[in-house]
């Protein structure tokens, strides 16, 4: 049974905070809807209120300048993030994920900060973010803070943001030169959710690694960073026994679900196996 | 609690009284009356409830009608012009781009939303843009034929001519999204 709600649509960043903080605890905010509408249609969620962004301004646009990096308003929508050049240029890894998400009507209505607000671990974009060392910034009306995406992530649907918080941008720091690499294993079809969801960049010069991010998402209850597989290849020779060890590290801390793209040691299975694949490729790319 | 607000729809203005859990899919059907557009999924995976809003994609069945309010609404119902089919739904007559029809309304507001934007997609970007609309009749090859006639200027030639049909499906095997997708 679809509950009930009142629904406000704020003009300021100001007014929705105020709102929040006003029905804590019994709002929830609206930005694309392919998240949120779903799960009131299913009666998984039943807010007293529902506070629609799409009228506040700041929330969009996506500037990029090569001393402070990128930034993406919460409210950009996947397809603008996929086809916006500068992301293209310099952040193909990003550009890679966002055309992997879904198909391509959801990426027009799905916004950026309302994918990592839902904390699904089963969603892509927060890999890739994690592995770029992006971080976010929340605001309420007690005031504004950034976190590393790594730390908003808390558990299975849930994120560090506090019941008045709003996440208002995405802050990715400059490419650096790292090399990438990003796997989506969807055995099903194309658009599914992935069964295994691997994104890596690398720093290093031949195959010497001087520094790896793996970020793994759709196996454990949070988009997480496998950190015991990068210790083992950090400072050291990008051997295939190495990233065998780290393909073996990350499996180890994969704590995937059974469900009907697998069971958990198919997909512990499969962990290895991508880790491994995706740290060959990034490490090919290697100047 | 209900309101009342207007749906601009299909250059419309509709008066209803809704509340504000209404989707815009059951505000379209059952308020304004406008059944054309269909509900498949329900979740946005497949594409039966597409219709443009502000010149946006976006499935019915995710959208709040509340949201829609002073936007302008395209479904189906307004393509046709004084009794003229639009040049795609005379696409997909002519070209068979439809079986059963239930996803029909929802393909052609996907391509209209495609060529509304960019009037010359490529066969690959077609591909791209439809691979969110399912057709559980299989038809996709009919309907990928039924869009290039429009973007090629096609539309009326339909299937009357065989050898341009043969030739047209060839084209449509060669094209690299095909390739791509056999290969694995």
């Amino acid at each position: 049974m679809r509950a009930k709600f009142e629904y406000y649509a704020p003009t300021s960043l100001d007014e929705a905070c105020a709102l929040l903080r006003e029905h804590e605890g019994d709002a929830k905010l609206l930005a694309g809807g392919t998240a949120l509408v779903m799960w009131l249609r299913m009666g998984l969620l039943s807010p007293g209120y529902v506070i629609d962004l799409e009228n506040v301004p700041g929330l969009d646009g996506i500037t990029y300048d090569p001393a402070g990096g990128l930034r993406i308003g919460a409210g950009v929508k996947h397809r603008d993030l996929e086809l916006c050049p500068e992301v293209r240029e310099h952040y193909p890894l990003l550009r890679e994920t966002f055309y992997k998400v879904a198909q391509p009507r959801i990426r027009l209505m799905a916004t950026v900060g309302g994918n990592l607000s839902h904390g699904d671990p089963m969603t892509d974009p927060g890999a890739s973010f994690m592995a770029l060392d992006a971080e976010v910034t929340l605001r309420s009306s007690r005031g504004e803070r950034t976190l590393s995406v790594e730390e908003f992530f808390v558990d299975y649907y849930e994120t560090a943001l506090e019941p008045d918080e709003i996440l208002t941008a995405i802050h990715v720091p400059p490419p650096a030169g790292r090399v990438w690499s990003h796997i989506k294993f969807t055995p099903r079809s194309e658009e599914d959710f992935a069964t295994v969801g691997v994104a890596v960049t690398l720093a290093g010069e031949n195959s010497r690694c001087d520094d790896v991010r793996i970020a793994l998402n759709s196996v454990g209850p949070t988009i997480f960073r496998a950190r015991a597989a990068e210790d083992a290849l950090r400072g050291r020779d990008l051997s295939p026994a190495r990233i065998e060890e780290a393909g073996a590290a990350a499996a180890d801390a994969s704590d995937p679900i059974e469900d009907v793209r697998g069971s958990s040691d198919y997909k512990r299975e499969l962990t290895a196996v991508f880790v491994r694949r995706a740290l060959e490729q990034a490490a090919a790319r290697l100047g | 609690m209900k309101r009342e607000m207007v749906l601009t729809v299909n250059g419309e203005e509709h008066d209803v009284e809704i509340e504000p859990n209404r989707l815009l899919l059951e505000a379209l059907r059952d308020d304004v009356g406008l059944t054309g557009t269909k509900e498949g999924c329900s979740i946005g995976v497949c594409g039966a409830c597409s219709v443009i809003v502000d010149g946006r994609l976006v499935s019915a069945c995710l959208t709040l009608a509340a949201a829609c309010e002073g936007k302008k609404i395209e479904t189906i119902e307004g393509l046709a012009e004084d009794g003229e089919l639009h040049p795609l739904q005379r696409a997909f007559v002519q070209y068979g781009g439809f079986q059963c029809g239930i996803c029909t309304p929802g393909q052609i507001m996907a391509a209209k939303a495609l060529l509304d934007h960019n009037p010359n997609p490529t066969t690959d970007e077609v591909k791209e843009w439809m691979s969110a609309n399912l057709c559980r009749c299989t038809g996709y090859y009919k309907i990928l034929e039924s869009v290039m006639a429009v973007v090629e200027g096609k539309v009326d030639e339909g299937r009357r001519d065989e050898a341009v049909r043969q030739a047209r499906i060839q084209s449509l095997y060669q094209s690299d999204t095909y390739k791509s997708d056999t290969s694995d």
